[in-house]
C-alpha cells in the first residue's frame, strides 16, 4: 500500500510540473514593464494636502520608525508657526521600501510609490533632498488634511474653525 | 528601623512623612500608577484624580477602597493593590476624562516624545476616544520670547500655578474662569516677568508650555545628544542637561541635583545658550583682524612667548583646568600671571573663599532666619529661589540693599547705601533680625558688598552661633577657582610689569580686560604699552576686537572641565557633541559609506583652551614641564575626581584656611553729600547671555538708576579712566544719594560698587 501511495504522490507532483508546460507567466522584465498591484511598495515620496500646501509637519516619527536610518530631517517655522521641513532627506541606497514611515505618518504625508528599481552612478545621488522628494499631488489620499483637524491655529485657520471644534472659550466670563 | 508598605505585593520602602506616591516614584516602582499633578517639588494637590491605588485595611471591618496615592501618607504594612479591574476601569475612565477634549496635536507639539500625557496615555491603554463631539478650544496668549502657550492642551492639574504663585513666587501668572472654562496664563499678553519662567516647560507634564527658543530649532528629543553638563552662567553651578543634534546646540533643560538646583533652573541658565550658536561667536582663529589658519596663530603666539616678555591673564569665566593649564604655562615661562583683572576682584575672590563653607541651597531652602545683602536674584537667581523655598516654610527674611528689590518685598527691607553696607554687616551678630532662629543663613552679593564688606561678614559669621552659615555670589562659574591663584598682588604685578615695560604681550583666556570686565579702564591706560594681545575666548568682545591674535575655543558643552561653585563644590561637566558640519559624500573623495541620511560629519568646532596651551608647551619644547606641573595642580586641587553625574566634591577646609591671612581689605569712606554707586544687573545679564539673543531681547534699558527725586535726563559721571554719560532712569525702589549702573559702566569709569562718584546732571529743558 505504502508503495502505491508513493507512486500516486509522485505522479501528482510531476503532474503539476507538467501542467505548467506551454504556459509563459515569466515577464522579461525590465524589457518588459510590470504589472504592479496598486499597493506596492516602492520608494517613498511626500506629498501635499488638497490645498496644495505640503503635509509633512517635521514630526520625525518617519525618521524614527526607519530600521534603516535613512531618512533625516530638520523641523522649520513658518510665520504663523505652522511647521515644515526645512530639509528631508531619504538615503535611497538604504531604504528597504519596508512602508514603516508611511504606516507611522501621522499627517499622510510620506507614501510609497511603485518606482523601485532605479540606479545611480554614485551613492551620493541616491541621497535624495526635499526638492526630489516633494510631489504635486495627494498621492493615495485625496481628502485628508492634517491641519483641520489639528487644534493649532495657523494662518488662515483660527481657533475654533478646526473640524469638530467649539468656537473659543470665553476666560472672562463666569456664567455658570 | 526600615519602613515598608506592599503595592501589589511588591516591598516599598519608605520615609516616614511620605505620601504613597512619592515613595513609589522614589522606588522607582510607580509604574502601576499613572498621576499628573504630584510633582515631586510641588507636592500633591488630588487634583486630576488620576492616581488612583485600592487599600485593603488593616481589619477585615473595612471593605478595600480606592484612593489616591499621592493623598494617602505611607505607612507600615499598607497593602495597596492596582493590578485589580476597578482600579486599571479608574485609570482608564480617568485618562479618558482627562482627553475629552485634547486635541489632534502628538505631531506638531514639541512635548511630543517627552510628554507625561503621552506615557501615562499609553501607560493606562487609554486608545480609543469614545466622545466624539466638538471640542473646547482656547485662544492662546503671547507669553514672550520664551515661553511659548498652547492652551487647547491643558489637563488642568495646576503644576503650572502652583511651581509659578508657590514655588518661584511670581505674581503676574495664575489661573482664569471658571468650570470647564478655566485657563492659566496672564492677565494679559506679554512676557513672563518670573526670573524662572522657563520651568513652566518642564513643570506642565503636557504640551501647553513648551520651550519657544527650541522651537525655533525644533528636533525630537529622541534625536537629541544629552550629557551632563554644568551651567556656566553663575557661581551657583545648577547642572544641566545640554542637548544638541547635527553639531548644534539646541536646548538645556534641567539635570535634578537636589543639593543645588533640585528640579528647576533659571532662565538666564535656561535660555543663554545660544552664545553657542551666535553669529558673532569666533570659530577661526584671527591674526591681526584676518582669518588664518590654527598653526599660524600657533607660530605668531609661540615666537611672542619666546621672546620671554609676555603676561597670562586667567579669568574666572574659564573653567578650573583651562586656568591651571594657562597658569602652568605662565610657571615654565617665569611669566607673571594673574587670574582677575583688577586687585579689587582679586580681594574679592580672596575674600570669597575665606569665607567657611557656605550652605548648599538645599541648606538655604531649609533656613529659618536669612539675611540677604543685594540684588541676589540679579546675580545667582537660582539662590534667589532656595531663599523663596526657605519662605514658603515661614523663614523670617531681611533684606539689606540699596533698592526695593523682588526679594526685598518679601521680607523685612532695609534700604541701604553701599558704603553703609559693612558697617551693618558688621553689626549683624547682635541684630534682631537673626535672633531665635535654629539656622541662621546670610547670602550675599559679593561685588555689592565688597571685600571689605566680605571680611565684615566673615568676622560676623564668627560671633554668630556655629550653624551659622553665610555664602557669596557672583555672575561667574568659577570664581572660586580662579580664587586659588589669586595671591595678593598678582594682578598688581602683572600691571606693574607692564608698566615698566618688562613685559610686552599679554595672553588672556576668557577675559575682556579692554572691554567690561572689571578694572578695564587701567587696563585701557595700560594698552598701549602693549605690542601684541592674544586672546583664547568663545565669545566676541572688546578685547577680541582689538587683539593681535585671537584663538577660539570650545563652549562649554562642547568640552570636559570643572568648575568650582560658591560652596566650593567642584563639579565636573562632560562634553555633549561636537560641533560639526554636515559635509555631503559626493564632496568627499574615497570616503566610505555615507552617515544616516547622507555625508559625512565634519568637526568644525574650536577645540578647548587645553588643547591650544599643550600644542603651545609642545612648540616651546616644554610640554613635559608643562603637563607636570598642571597635573601636580590638578591634583593639589582636587585629588579626587569628581564625576560628572555625580555631586560633586567639596574643596577641603585646609584650602580654605590658607586665604583666611589674606591682607584686611582697605575700606572707603564716603560722606552722606556725595553720590555713590551701586551695581546694576538683571536676572538675563551675563557675558555670555548677552549674545543670547531671545533671552537679552527682555533686557532693561541702560542707564543710570536713580531716586525720583533727580530732576534730570541724563547726567555724566566722572571716574578716574573716564567719563560716562547716560540717560536717567528714575526708579522709585532705589535708594537717595544712590546711582545704580551697569559692569559696562564701571569698566569705563574705573570705580568700583560703593565707591563715591562725581556727578554732572543735565537738567530738564
Ligand atoms: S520604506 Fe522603510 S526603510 Fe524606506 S524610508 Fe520608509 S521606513 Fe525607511
Ligand atoms: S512622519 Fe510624516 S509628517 Fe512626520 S516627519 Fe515624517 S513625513 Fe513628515
Ligand atoms: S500634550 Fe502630549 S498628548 Fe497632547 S498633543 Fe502634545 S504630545 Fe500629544
Ligand atoms: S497648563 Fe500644564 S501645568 Fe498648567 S494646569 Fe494645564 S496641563 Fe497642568
Ligand atoms: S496625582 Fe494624585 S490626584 Fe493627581
Amino acid at each position: 500500500m505504502r508503495v502505491w501511495r508513493n507512486i500516486s504522490e509522485l505522479g501528482a507532483g510531476l503532474w503539476t510540473t507538467l501542467r505548467q508546460l506551454g504556459r509563459t507567466s515569466t515577464v522579461s522584465y525590465p524589457e518588459e514593464p510590470l504589472n504592479l498591484p496598486p499597493r506596492w511598495r516602492g520608494r517613498p515620496v511626500l506629498t501635499r494636502d488638497p490645498d496644495g500646501d505640503e503635509r509633512c509637519v517635521a514630526c520625525q516619527l518617519c525618521s524614527a520608525v526607519c530600521p534603516t536610518r535613512c531618512i533625516e530631517l530638520q523641523a522649520g517655522e513658518r510665520p504663523d508657526t505652522r511647521r515644515y521641513p526645512l530639509t528631508f532627506r531619504i538615503n535611497f541606497s538604504r531604504c528597504i521600501y519596508c512602508g514603516l514611515c508611511e504606516e507611522a505618518c501621522p499627517t499622510l504625508a510620506i507614501q510609497l510609490l511603485d518606482e523601485f528599481a532605479f540606479s545611480k552612478e554614485h551613492h551620493a545621488d541616491f541621497i535624495y533632498e526635499k526638492e526630489a522628494l516633494l510631489i504635486d499631488g495627494t498621492g493615495k489620499h485625496p481628502h485628508y488634511n492634517f491641519y483641520r483637524h489639528s487644534g493649532v491655529a495657523l494662518q488662515d485657520k483660527d481657533k475654533g474653525e478646526g473640524i469638530n471644534e467649539k468656537t473659543p472659550v470665553n476666560v472672562r466670563s463666569n456664567l455658570p | 528601623m526600615k519602613h515598608v508598605f506592599f503595592l501589589d505585593g511588591q516591598e516599598i520602602p519608605f520615609i516616614p512623612g511620605q505620601n504613597v506616591l512619592e515613595a513609589a516614584i522614589a522606588a522607582g516602582k510607580n509604574q502601576q500608577i499613572p498621576y499628573f499633578c504630584f510633582h515631586p517639588a510641588l507636592g500633591s494637590l488630588g487634583a486630576c484624580r488620576q492616581c488612583a491605588v485600592k487599600m485593603y485595611a488593616h481589619d477585615s471591618k473595612h471593605p478595600p477602597r480606592i484612593t489616591m496615592a499621592c493623598l494617602l501618607p505611607a505607612s507600615d504594612g499598607l497593602q495597596l493593590v492596582t493590578l485589580e479591574d476597578d482600579v486599571h476601569t479608574e485609570h482608564r475612565e480617568i485618562i479618558e476624562l482627562l482627553m475629552t477634549n485634547h486635541p489632534l496635536d502628538c505631531p506638531v507639539c514639541d512635548e511630543g516624545g517627552q510628554c507625561h500625557l503621552q506615557d501615562m496615555t499609553v501607560q493606562t491603554g487609554h486608545s480609543v476616544r469614545h466622545y466624539s463631539g466638538p471640542k473646547r478650544t482656547y485662544r492662546n496668549q503671547d507669553l514672550g520670547p520664551l515661553v511659548y502657550q498652547e492652551m487647547n492642551r491643558c489637563i488642568t492639574c495646576y503644576r503650572c500655578v502652583r511651581f509659578y504663585q508657590d514655588a518661584a513666587q511670581g505674581e503676574d501668572f495664575g489661573v482664569f474662569g471658571s468650570r470647564n472654562r478655566v485657563s492659566f496664563g496672564r492677565l494679559e499678553d506679554g512676557p513672563l516677568e518670573s526670573p524662572f519662567s522657563g520651568n513652566l516647560v518642564e513643570v506642565c507634564p503636557t504640551g501647553v508650555f513648551t520651550d519657544k527658543v527650541f522651537r525655533h530649532d525644533y528636533v525630537r528629543v529622541w534625536d537629541l545628544q544629552q550629557g551632563p553638563s554644568v551651567c556656566p552662567h553663575c557661581a551657583v553651578g545648577c547642572n544641566t542637561t545640554p542637548g544638541a543634534r547635527l553639531g548644534t546646540l539646541r536646548r538645556i533643560r534641567n539635570r535634578i541635583r537636589p543639593e543645588i538646583n533640585g528640579h528647576f533652573l533659571c532662565d538666564r541658565g535656561r535660555y543663554a545658550f545660544p552664545y553657542v550658536t551666535a553669529n558673532s561667536r569666533p570659530l577661526q582663529p584671527r591674526l591681526m583682524g584676518e582669518t588664518t589658519r590654527q598653526d599660524a596663530v600657533l607660530r605668531q603666539l609661540a615666537s611672542r612667548l619666546e621672546e620671554g616678555r609676555s603676561g597670562f591673564l586667567g579669568s574666572p569665566r574659564e573653567d578650573l583646568q583651562s586656568n591651571l593649564g594657562l597658569f602652568a604655562l605662565a610657571d615654565c615661562l617665569h611669566a607673571p600671571f594673574a587670574a582677575v583683572t583688577s586687585s579689587w576682584a582679586e580681594a574679592l575672590a580672596q575674600q570669597c573663599l575665606a569665607l567657611p563653607q557656605a550652605p548648599s541651597l538645599q541648606e538655604v531652602a531649609a533656613a529659618d532666619r536669612i539675611v540677604v545683602i543685594g540684588d541676589l536674584d540679579s546675580i545667582a537667581p537660582m539662590a534667589g529661589f532656595a531663599v523663596r523655598q526657605a519662605l514658603r516654610q515661614g523663614a523670617r527674611l531681611t533684606v539689606l540693599a540699596s533698592s526695593r528689590t523682588e526679594l526685598a518685598q518679601k521680607g523685612d527691607y532695609r534700604p541701604l547705601r553701599p558704603s553703609a553696607l559693612r558697617d551693618q554687616v558688621a553689626q549683624l551678630a547682635d541684630d534682631p533680625c537673626l535672633q531665635g532662629g535654629r539656622f541662621p543663613v546670610l547670602l550675599a552679593t559679593a561685588e555689592t558688598l565688597g571685600p571689605s564688606g566680605l571680611y565684615a561678614l566673615r568676622k560676623t559669621l564668627e560671633k554668630l552661633p556655629a550653624n551659622a552659615r553665610a555664602g557669596a555670589f557672583v555672575n561667574r562659574p568659577n570664581l572660586f577657582g580662579a580664587a586659588y591663584f589669586a595671591a595678593d598682588g598678582h594682578t598688581e604685578r602683572l600691571q606693574q610689569a607692564l608698566r615698566q615695560r618688562k613685559i610686552n604681550h599679554l595672553l588672556c583666556l576668557g577675559a575682556d580686560p579692554l572691554g567690561e570686565d572689571w578694572g578695564a579702564g587701567t587696563w585701557r591706560t595700560l594698552a598701549p604699552g602693549l605690542d601684541g594681545l592674544t586672546l583664547l575666548d568663545m565669545v566676541d568682545s572688546e578685547t577680541a576686537r582689538s587683539a593681535e591674535a585671537l584663538i577660539p575655543v570650545a563652549a562649554f558643552p562642547e568640552r570636559a572641565g570643572l568648575f568650582v561653585n560658591y560652596e566650593g563644590r567642584i563639579q565636573a561637566f562632560s562634553p555633549v557633541y561636537r560641533r560639526e558640519a554636515l559635509v555631503l559624500h559626493s564632496a568627499v573623495q574615497g570616503s566610505g559609506f555615507p552617515e544616516a541620511a547622507g555625508g559625512l560629519k565634519h568637526p568644525i568646532g574650536p577645540p578647548p583652551p587645553l588643547f591650544w596651551l599643550g600644542r603651545l608647551a609642545e612648540m616651546l619644547h616644554l610640554h613635559e614641564a608643562w603637563q607636570k606641573r598642571l597635573d601636580f595642580y590638578l591634583h593639589f586641587l582636587c585629588p579626587e575626581r569628581p564625576d560628572p553625574e555625580g555631586p560633586g566634591v567639596l574643596l577641603p577646609d585646609t584650602i580654605r584656611a590658607r586665604f583666611e591671612i589674606a591682607a584686611v581689605p582697605a575700606t572707603r569712606t564716603v560722606t552722606p553729600e556725595q553720590w555713590e554707586l551701586d551695581i546694576f544687573r538683571w536676572y538675563g545679564g551675563e557675558t555670555l547671555a548677552d549674545t543670547a539673543d531671545e533671552l537679552h531681547s527682555l533686557a532693561p534699558a541702560r542707564g543710570l538708576r536713580v531716586h525720583p527725586d533727580v530732576q534730570a535726563v541724563a547726567a555724566t559721571l566722572h571716574g578716574p579712566c573716564g567719563d560716562l554719560q547716560l540717560p536717567v532712569i528714575a526708579c522709585a525702589e532705589m535708594v537717595q544719594g544712590v546711582i545704580a549702573i551697569d559692569q559696562e559702566g564701571f569698566a569705563e569709569l574705573g570705580l568700583y560698587p560703593g565707591d563715591p562718584v562725581e556727578v554732572s546732571w543735565e537738567q530738564r529743558q
